[in-house]
Order: C-alpha cells, then structure tokens, then sequence
C-alpha cells in the first residue's frame, strides 16, 4: 500500500516529495525554486497595538477609527488588534499558577478576541465584519465588498504554540500573527499603528539624545541584538525567512494622517525592511 | 488588583504592567516552574507514510497493540498525513502557493487519517478529537473515554512559519504531537515510524549506516545529517522543553516495541534528549 502514487502527471519535485523524505534537507532546498503566488496582493494588513492604542480607549481610538472609516474606499483592510494590559495580567496570574506557554496563549487570545470584538462594535455601522481564524476563506469576500475586516491579532495556535528562548511569555503573539496574515496572502503592506513615532536608537522617553531610524534592514537590527525591541522578535526571525512581505513600517496611531500616509505608501515612520534579494518569483 | 491611569492608557494592575514583553530582562523575570497538567499521559504519534499509507498489515497490530497497553499507560494518538499530503503538497508549489496555504491543505490529510484511526479504535472507547476540543476536553475525554486520537499536524494553518529553506510547511505531526505532550506535562511521547530509530543516514539506501540509541537533540543538530526520521524542528523544540525533556522514535512494524517504550524500558528505538 505504500507510497500509491505513481503518477505520471506529478512534477518532477513532486515524484521528488512523494518518494522520498520531507525531512530530507536536499528536498526542502528544491521546494524554494518553485513561484509565489500571491493570494491578496492589494490587501494591507493593519494591526491596531493593544496597549499602545487599544488601552488608552476613546482618546487614541476613535481618531484611529476614524481613519480607517476614511480610508475604505480607497485602501483594502485586514485589521488585526493586539491584547495588551489585561493580556500583561493574565500572564502574570496563570505564570505564577504555573502554567505552561500553550495555555498562555489560549488565554491571551482572549484578549486580543475582546479588542477585536469591541473595535468591530465601533466599526458596525460601516458593515465591517469580524472573522475568527476558522471564517478565513470568507475574507476576500468582506475586502471586496466592505473595505475592511477584522481579526483578533494572535496566531491560533492554542496549546501548539512553543516555548520562548526565555522565560514563560508566548513568543509569537499580535504581531505575528498579523505578519503571518500578511505573508501568507502576500499583502501589500504590514503596518503596525502604535503610540511612538516608530524606532529610536533609545527609549525617547527616557534619553533626550535618542535620534528617530527611518529606516533599517532586519539584518541590521537583528545584528545590533538589543535588549528591547519594538516589534516581536519572532517577526524579524520570520521575515528572513518570508518570501512576500519585504518590509513593515511602524506609525504613530496618535498623530493623525500617519495611517493614511503608510497605506498610500509613504515612508512616514519607521520601516524595516530585509536587505537580502527576495527568494522567489512571483506570479 | 485594581486599574490604573497611566500616560493616557488605562492598565490592570500587574507584574508585567507597562513593560515591554520584548525586554529579554523583564522575559527572564517570568522563568518560573511549570506545573503538569496531565502527568500520567502518553502522547503516541503514528506515522502516516510509514504506518497508516501501509494499510492493514501495518495499522492493525499496532492498533492492537495500542488497546493492550491502554490500561495501564493511557495514551492519546496523534496521527500524521502521509502520501496524500505529499502530493497536495505537490500541486500546490507548483501553483505557487505560500507555505500557509500548504499547511491548511495538508493539515487536512492526516485529519483524515486520524478520523480513520479513531473509527478503528472506536469499539474500545477511543473519540476523534478536533484542536478545539483538545483545548476545551482532552482531560474530561480521557477521564469519560477510554482513550483519544488527535490530528498530528499542529492548527497553525495560515499562520504557519515560513520555513528557512524553501516553502514545506515545517511543523507537521511530530512536532504537533510533542507540542501537545510537552503543554499538558506528559509522561512520554513516542514517535512511531517504519525505521528502528536514527541512524547516521537513511538505512533505507544506506546500508552501511550506523544507529544512535540515545542522543541529545543539540547534538544531532550539530550532525546536520541529511535525512532524519523525523521533523528536524522537533529538535529545536526539544532544546526549549521545560516538561519532556526527552522522545523516543521506535519502529512500529516491530510488534512489542511499542509496549516496551511505554514500559520504559531503554533497548527500544532512539531517545533524543533535551
């Protein structure tokens, strides 16, 4: 019984991965010349901070939603939302209970649920859906039709996800998973709407000498191995590897216009971006 | 607990209040035990090129083998995809679709081959279990039912890693069931597949390989061997184990191997450790 297929219509790889070992390092290597198609590619994928815009309420999110209401006619939305301070004290709780990681990130999903839930109750009355991972392939539908929809920020990987290099926090959350969202419907663009300008080279709260980074590659970044980082790590991990996305910017969700200024693609603050040429080709 | 106003963000009180979660600092404060949550649990994941895609002669003993065991070592199953994931795997690179896509198509593959395993496993009491039932039921099951079996591949569908080198998704059912064992604190996880372990290269064309019966995950990485019987992430998984600190790959065409890996013993497969 094993190994039944034996087409002739398979590709070349394909006899390659029928046969033999998907561990195999050498077919792992051949899978990289195949294209990329982009699923999305006018789609942007908006990730709202949690604590950074979120959790200052009424003040820094109706400009924000404003913003967006402005701009669905004219730019296509997935708007992701991140968990913030009540994500920051479940973790504490369940780490002093002594939970593992994977129930951590069921709990901080919850969260990131509730922002995504309360911004799609401000959104309603334009016609603005919000989809569970499960309600994904309904996406390019509400896009086309609305402009805009939402999502809960986390990855849904629930008890699967992994243990951080440190510690106990779950390492791929909100800002993962919105850039996960990007590359895999190979996105027009990742921004990230947070309450600071974008990078310094210190905390601009704290040294009156930080100068503003417009613009750095991930290689660069990662090479300077800072201590505090103002996306996840596990996003410039992940962008060595991804294959679409190429950059993500970083605007001030406070200062309105930032958010319109990146999605008509100016380079308003702070861009990362990957040095290294693009794997593939696109189709 | 109580809120409070700070800078114009309304916060929860708490240890990690207003501080960044991509401090290394404040991350190596939160580095504290872990509990386990089902100690007495045995993750087994079978194969699905080498056990389930073999059919009868191959499922049915180990089967078998698994409802002899289950009253004394009680075992979930994880099951992988086999050669249906490989050729959907196949016709999706060559539609150029990203490495996401690829994971929710497979992942659909050993959903079956699960779904099949807890049809065969039914008359003893075994329930097929979705990954949202894993997190809302797995302990009510195993306390009601005699047993569960669970999609190997992890629900990381659209949101799955690009990986380093091309476009295979990279977590697929070994690393989804030792994920599952390592959350819940289980007793063992064993990899069941149609090789006596790891060897030095794939016995299978390599006749002159040589078999390692214990090694430390670091160790084989740093042999960067070509082939492995298993997912090379679950080695890096295994590196950051706070809970199983080791799994055991053993050939499940073996009658009694199984058996033996539950009871412990060590003559049995290959044991990397973290």
């Amino acid at each position: 019984m094993s190994n039944a297929v034996t087409n002739s219509m398979l590709t070349a790889l394909g006899k390659r991965l029928v046969s033999g070992s998907l561990s195999d390092a050498s077919i792992m290597r051949a899978t990289a010349d195949t294209p990329d198609f982009a699923i999305l590619p006018w789609a942007n994928v908006v990730k709202i901070g949690g604590q950074s815009i979120m959790d200052r309420g009424r003040a820094a999110l109706m400009p924000v939603v404003d913003e967006i209401v402005a701009n669905l006619t004219r730019h296509k939305m997935i708007l992701g939302t991140g968990a913030g301070t009540r994500a920051r004290h479940i973790y504490s709780l369940a780490i002093d209970l002594g939970l593992p990681v994977g129930v951590l990130t069921v709990l901080g999903t919850a969260v990131a649920w509730q922002n995504a839930q309360m911004l799609q109750y401000l959104l309603a009355r334009h016609g603005i859906a919000f989809l569970e991972p499960e309600g994904f392939p309904m996406l390019p539908h509400y896009l086309m039709e609305r402009g805009a929809v939402i999502c809960q920020g986390m990855p849904p990987y629930k008890l699967w996800e992994q243990n951080p290099d440190i510690g106990r926090i779950p390492p791929q959350r909100t800002d993962t998973g919105c850039f996960l969202i990007a590359e895999a419907h190979g996105a027009r663009k990742m921004i990230y709407v947070k309450d600071e300008d974008g990078l310094f080279t210190a905390d601009p709260k704290k040294d009156k000498h930080a100068t503003f980074i417009p613009r750095i590659s991930v290689q660069e970044l990662l090479a300077k191995d800072l201590n505090d980082l103002v996306v996840e790590r596990a996003v410039l991990e992940m962008m060595l590897n991804a294959r679409q996305i190429r950059e993500i910017q970083f605007v001030n969700g406070l200062k309105p216009g930032q958010l319109t200024a990146a999605l008509d693609g100016e380079p308003v603050g702070t861009i990362i971006y990957n040095a290294d040429a693009a794997p593939g080709r696109t189709i | 607990m109580s809120i409070a106003s700070m800078a114009g963000t309304q916060h929860v009180v708490s240890p990690l209040m207003r501080e960044s979660l991509m401090d290394r600092g404040v991350l190596a404060r939160t580095e504290t035990t872990v509990r386990h949550i089902l100690p007495h649990l045995n993750v087994v994941q079978i194969g699905g090129l080498s056990i389930i895609d073999r059919g009868q002669s191959a499922v049915m003993p180990l089967l078998d083998e698994i409802v002899a065991n289950q009253a004394e070592h009680t075992q979930v199953i994880g099951v992988g995809p086999g050669v249906r994931a490989r050729h959907i795997l196949s016709v999706g690179l060559d539609l150029g679709l990203p490495t996401g896509a690829l994971a929710t198509l497979a992942a659909k593959s050993s959903a079956q081959n699960a779904y099949m395993v807890s049809c065969l496993l039914a008359s003893q009491g075994f329930v097929y279990l979705e990954a949202p039932f894993v997190v809302q039921l797995l302990p009510a099951m195993l306390a009601a039912a005699r047993g569960a079996v669970f999609n190997g591949i992890p629900p990381y569908d659209l949101w799955e890693h690009p990986p380093a080198f091309g476009k295979i998704p990279p977590h697929g059912s070994d690393a989804g069931s030792y994920l599952v064992g390592e959350v819940f604190g289980a007793r063992s996880v064993i990899l069941i597949k149609d090789v006596d372990g790891v060897y030095s290269a794939d016995p299978k064309t390599h006749p002159e390989a040589t078999f390692i019966p214990d090694i430390r995950a670091a160790d084989l990485m740093a042999m960067q061997l070509e082939t492995l019987p298993l997912e090379p992430v679950v080695l890096e998984l295994l590196t950051r184990s706070k809970l199983v600190k080791s799994i055991r790959v053993i050939n499940g065409l073996v009658r009694g191997n199984l058996t033996k890996a539950l009871a412990g013993e060590d003559e049995v497969g290959t044991v990397i450790r973290a």
